[in-house]
């Protein structure tokens, strides 16, 4: 049983259902999968402005995985992954092998086909990025994982975003409210159920145009995970559709957890905001 | 980490930078077409059409000098797309030489910024929040 340490990332914890469905297919596949992950494994990707800070959390997160002494560390996050490829590992020895999550389920797609046992009666259409191609070409590799999905059929478009993820966009509203525009139109145009994301990062922005009634919005391993029959509820959809409920449906014991006032001041608003596509 | 001298901290990943930046102050001929194939420049707050003379701007910035109005602007919508990566006939890598004027210019490497930065100072306080709500104490001990 081959050892891995499975790096889920930082932002991904908004979506633990992702998390627990990853961890269900490694485990699945026969791995020995280590979870690990949050700001204390943060690669330091988001610390541009502090190349001090930026090389201290690489140093750190590099050490701690190479202390774990796992033969490979599988990245969830496309942050994470380039940025180990990019700046942690040119500057840090390592002493483990890296692989991208899509890549490992690609090249144990043999193995993960049995698994897809349910079908899933949809037509989707992916939400596809021109970065991050050169490094793990996953506009090509996740439509091929989908295609094993019984019913599932991955339907062609045009529309390519620029950048590698939307949250790069954060800043830059005209480009994502095209690329939102761009999603939307090629869904309809191509009649399909559903936009489909492969990255967190997108999910969490797109799954706005779920919530605003404009298109349904999944990442492939909610349908890797549905079609494995695995339960996972996924919350954060269900608070972004009804913010005004989320409190409710998050109950109080969590919500004291995190605190009352900072759910309001920091979360909420976040579960507030729709995609402007007009 | 923590018996790390503060100025040794991060001091790797700098002297990787260095490298990097002399790198492609070397080998950068100025030709532009990074620029020319990037689909991020039509939403600069300056927008230019001749990448030759936006890219010296650029150059100037990872030298630790004033960038022009139009490369600052330029590199203040790199997404890291990528596309310039291969349009570039001195494999120079476009994207790092980007993505390191971005550090620069946001005053990461230690000289003056020149993009104002946008820090969100609840970023990690919200990270660690959603994972209070999303996953079980347990898991967050035994994980983070």
């Amino acid at each position: 049983m081959e050892k891995i340490a499975f790096w889920y990332g930082c932002n991904v914890l908004r979506h633990g259902d992702i998390i627990h469905a990853c961890l269900d297919v490694l485990r699945g596949l026969g791995f020995d999968a280590a979870p690990a992950g949050g700001p204390d494994y943060c690669c330091g990707t988001v610390k541009d402005p502090n190349q001090t800070a930026a090389g201290g959390m690489a140093t750190r997160t590099v050490g701690r995985f190479n202390a774990m002494q796992r033969e490979r560390v599988v990245a969830w996050c496309p942050s994470c992954h380039s940025h180990m490829h990019d700046f942690m590992d040119r500057a840090n020895e390592r002493t483990f092998g890296m692989t991208y999550f899509v890549e490992l389920l690609h090249e144990q797609r043999a193995k993960l086909k049995p698994l897809l046992r349910n079908p899933v009666p949809m037509r989707v259409a992916l939400h596809k990025h021109v970065g991050f191609q050169e490094l793990v070409p996953v506009n090509r590799l996740v439509p091929e994982l989908l295609a094993m999905i019984p019913g599932l059929e991955v339907l062609e478009h045009e529309h390519v975003a620029p950048g590698y993820m939307c949250a790069s966009f954060a800043g830059l509203p005209q480009a994502l409210k095209d690329i939102h525009s761009g999603m939307v139109a090629a869904v309809r145009e191509t009649g399909a159920d559903a936009a489909v994301t492969v990255f967190h990062q997108c999910y969490r922005e797109l799954c706005g145009l779920d919530a605003a009634g404009l298109a349904p919005v999944y990442n492939y391993m909610h349908l890797i995970a549905k079609s494995m029959g695995l339960a996972y509820e996924d919350e954060y959809k269900a608070w972004k559709k009804d913010p005004d409920a989320a409190a409710a449906l998050i109950g109080p014991e969590r919500i004291a957890k995190v605190g009352v006032q900072f759910y309001e001041r920091a979360i909420l608003p976040e579960l507030r905001k729709r995609p402007d596509v007009s | 980490m923590a018996s790390l001298p503060r100025e040794q901290i991060g001091a790797r990943l700098k002297a990787f930078e260095e490298k990097e930046v002399e790198r492609i102050l070397g080998a950068c001929t100025q030709c532009g077409k990074c620029f020319e194939v990037c689909p991020m420049t039509k939403y600069s707050k300056v927008p230019a059409t001749d990448g030759r003379k936006v890219v010296p701007g650029v150059l100037a910035v990872l030298r630790g000098e004033r960038g022009t109005p139009e490369a600052l602007g330029w590199i203040g919508v790199c997404t890291r797309s990528g596309s310039c990566v291969p349009a570039c006939p001195e494999s120079v890598d476009p994207r790092m030489m980007m993505r390191l004027a971005r550090m620069t210019a946001l005053g990461g490497r230690g000289l003056p910024a020149q993009i104002l930065p946008k820090e969100d100072p609840d970023y990690f306080n919200r990270i660690r929040a959603f994972g209070r709500l999303q996953l079980t104490d347990d898991e967050l001990k035994e994980w983070s």
